[in-house]
C-alpha cells in the first residue's frame, strides 16, 4: 500500500505542488464593446467637444475655391485626375524645394468628385479621405518603365509631367519633358507614400529610398485651391490627352 | 473561441490540477481560497474619432464617439472595484479636428475619461515631436514607452518606461513599446528619437517589475499584431517574452474576434488583444487571479479564456 503510494500518488503530488507553486491557472473574460446605440453620451465630454466641433464644421464649410466644371474621375485620364496630378507636381516642388519630373495618383484613392461651382475644405476631406503624404524617390528610367507598365494594366492612374499611351497592357511611347523615356536617367517622382512603399501591388517601388517631409497630400490640394484664390484664378482642368490607348 | 484542442485539454489540466490541489493541501496554499479580480479596458488606433462615425451608410456609420465611449467605460467602472483604462497609441490624425487643434481634444478627452496610461503610435508624430510633448500637457495619465530614446527631443522627461499600479491587493505592472520610425515617420519629425530593439527592452522591463512582484504585466504595443514578413510583432514578443502577461496591441487595425493565447518563454501563456480602430470598439479583459500567499518571483500562468456575456 505504501509503495503504491510512493509509486503512483508521491509524485502526483509533488507535481501538484509544483504546479501551484510555479504555475497559476488564470480565468479571463473577455468582450470587445462595440461602441454602438449609447443612449445617454457622457455630458462633460460632449461640452468639453462643443467648442472644437463647431469650428471644426464651421472650417470644413469653408469655401475656399471655385471650379468651373464638375471634376469627375475616369480612366485613362480624366479632368479631375489631371488637376490632382498636376496640383501633387507643383506642390511637390514648392514644398521639396527641387526640380519633381513627374507625379503619380493611386486611382483608388480618389474617394469622391469636384462639383461644378464652390468648393469647400469639407469636399477636399471627401475626395482624399486617407492621410496619404507626398514622398519623392528618385527613380531608374527601368524602374519607371516598370511602374509605368503596371498603372498601364490598370488602364491608366492620374499622372503629371509625362505623356504615354497604353498597348496590350503596356505604357509605350512615353514622353517625359517631351523627351523619349531613357532607361539609364533617372527621374525625381512623386507619390503617394502608400504607393511608393510598395501599396497596390507597387512591389518595384518598395525599398527605393524616399524624401519624406510628413506632407499630407490633403493638405497641398487645400493649399493649392487657396492659392489659386488668392491669385483670382478658379479652376478650369481639362483632359490633354496624356494617356491614351494606342490602336 | 480560437484556441485548439491541444492547448484547450492543457488548460483543463492545469485547471483540474489546480482545484484538485486545492482541495488536498492544506490552506496555506490556497489561503482564503479567493481571487482578485481586474478588469481591463483598452484602445487603440483611436485617430482622431472624436465623434461618432458619421451616418452616411459608410460601414461604421453611427459608432464610436468618445462621449458614447465614455458611458460605456462609466459603466463598468460603476460596477468593478479595480479597474485600468489603457491606450495603445495613434491618438492623433484621421479627422479635421487634428489637422486643425493638433492632438489637444483627443488628450483633453482622454484625460476626462480617466485614462491610466497611454503608448505613442507613429501617427503620434504627425505634427512633430514637439507638439506632441506640448499636447501631452493636457494628460493627467503617463505616456509609457520603453524602447525609444528620446534623451536629445522635446520628450525627454515627459515619459516613463513603466509604471506600477496598485489595485486592491494587485501590483499590476505596465510597460510599452514603439515601432520602428524609420521608412514609417518622416525624420524631421521623430527628430532625433532613437529606437531601439523591443523585444530586448521589453523583456528587460518586464523582468524588473516582476522583480516588484507585479501581479500582472501589461505590455502595451504599437507595433502591429502580425506580419508576413519577417518583422518584429506583438506575436513574435509574445513567444520572445519571459514575464509579460497580456500585450494590448495597435497599429494593424485588427478587430481580434478573441484574445489570442501564445505560449511564452517561460512555458507559460501570453494573451493578445486588440480592437481594430477609431474607437469603433472598447475592448475589456476580466482577470481573475489566484490569490496565493507566497509570491514567486518567476510564476508562469496560464489562460482559460471565456467570453463574457455584455450586462
Amino acid at each position: 500500500m505504501l509503495k503504491k503510494f510512493i509509486t503512483y500518488f508521491l509524485p502526483l503530488y509533488a507535481l501538484m505542488v509544483v504546479a501551484v507553486c510555479n504555475a497559476q491557472t488564470t480565468t479571463i473574460e473577455f468582450n470587445n464593446y462595440r461602441i454602438e446605440n449609447v443612449s445617454k453620451p457622457d455630458s462633460g465630454l460632449l461640452k468639453l467637444l462643443m467648442p472644437y466641433t463647431d469650428s471644426v464644421h464651421k472650417s470644413m464649410n469653408t469655401v475656399i475655391g471655385f471650379s468651373i466644371n464638375g471634376l469627375i474621375k475616369k480612366q485613362p485620364e480624366s479632368n479631375l485626375g489631371n488637376f490632382m496630378a498636376d496640383c501633387m507636381k507643383l506642390m511637390a516642388e514648392k514644398k521639396f524645394e527641387q526640380k519633381v519630373d513627374i507625379a503619380f495618383i493611386n486611382y483608388g484613392g480618389i474617394r469622391s468628385y469636384i462639383p461644378k461651382g464652390e468648393i469647400s475644405v469639407g469636399k477636399i476631406y471627401e475626395l482624399m479621405p486617407f492621410d496619404n503624404l507626398i514622398v519623392l524617390q528618385k527613380l531608374s528610367g527601368k524602374i519607371l518603365q516598370q511602374f509605368l507598365d503596371k498603372m498601364a494594366g490598370r488602364d491608366g492612374w492620374p499622372v503629371s509631367g509625362l505623356t504615354m499611351s497604353i498597348k496590350n497592357k503596356k505604357a509605350i511611347y512615353v514622353l517625359i519633358d517631351h523627351k523619349p523615356l531613357d532607361e539609364n536617367a533617372t527621374y525625381m517622382v512623386a507619390n503617394s507614400d502608400y504607393i511608393a512603399n510598395g501599396g497596390d501591388d507597387c512591389e518595384m517601388l518598395r525599398g527605393i529610398p524616399k524624401i519624406n517631409m510628413g506632407y499630407l497630400y490633403r493638405d497641398a490640394l487645400i493649399e493649392y485651391i487657396v492659392s489659386l484664390s488668392k491669385q483670382g484664378k478658379t479652376i478650369d482642368a481639362k483632359t490633354d490627352n496624356r494617356i491614351v490607348y494606342a490602336n | 473561441m480560437r484556441i485548439d484542442r491541444r492547448k484547450f485539454i492543457r488548460q483543463s489540466s492545469w485547471a483540474g490540477a489546480a482545484l484538485f490541489a486545492s482541495s488536498v493541501l492544506p490552506n496555506t496554499v490556497f489561503a482564503e481560497n479567493a481571487f482578485d479580480h481586474i478588469t481591463i479596458l483598452h484602445t487603440n488606433d483611436t485617430h482622431s474619432q472624436l465623434e461618432p462615425f458619421p451616418m452616411d451608410g459608410s460601414r461604421y456609420a453611427g459608432l464610436g464617439g468618445v462621449a458614447e465611449r465614455a458611458t460605456v467605460i462609466q459603466q463598468i467602472r460603476a460596477e468593478n472595484t479595480n479597474v485600468l483604462l489603457l491606450d495603445a497609441g495613434d491618438i492623433f490624425q484621421g479627422t479635421p479636428y487634428f489637422n486643425l487643434y493638433k492632438g489637444e481634444p483627443e488628450i483633453k478627452a482622454m484625460s476626462m475619461m480617466q485614462y491610466d496610461a497611454a503608448t505613442m503610435g507613429n501617427h503620434d508624430f504627425d505634427a512633430g515631436i514637439e507638439n506632441f510633448a506640448t499636447q501631452i500637457k493636457h494628460a493627467n495619465f503617463p505616456i509609457i514607452i520603453c524602447n525609444y530614446n528620446f534623451s536629445n527631443t522635446a520628450m525627454d522627461n515627459k515619459f516613463i518606461p513603466y509604471k506600477i499600479f496598485q489595485k486592491g491587493k494587485l501590483k499590476i505592472g505596465v510597460l510599452g513599446v514603439g515601432i520602428e520610425l524609420k521608412g514609417l515617420v518622416a525624420e524631421n519629425l521623430y527628430e532625433k528619437t532613437v529606437y531601439q530593439e523591443p523585444i530586448e527592452c521589453a523583456n528587460k522591463t518586464a523582468e524588473l517589475l516582476r522583480k516588484n512582484n507585479c501581479d500582472l504585466i501589461i505590455c502595451l504595443s504599437h507595433l502591429g499584431d502580425k506580419y508576413s514578413e519577417n518583422k518584429v510583432s506583438d506575436e513574435i514578443l509574445a513567444k520572445e517574452c519571459f514575464d509579460i502577461d497580456l500585450i494590448i496591441g495597435g497599429h494593424t487595425h485588427k478587430f481580434f474576434d478573441s484574445p489570442k493565447v501564445y505560449r511564452n518563454q517561460r512555458g507559460g501563456d501570453t494573451v493578445v488583444n486588440q480592437v481594430g480602430w477609431g474607437g469603433i470598439e472598447l475592448g475589456r479583459l476580466d482577470y481573475s487571479l489566484a490569490r496565493s500567499e507566497k509570491k514567486k518571483v518567476f510564476k508562469t500562468q496560464t489562460v482559460v479564456i471565456g467570453k463574457k456575456t455584455r450586462e
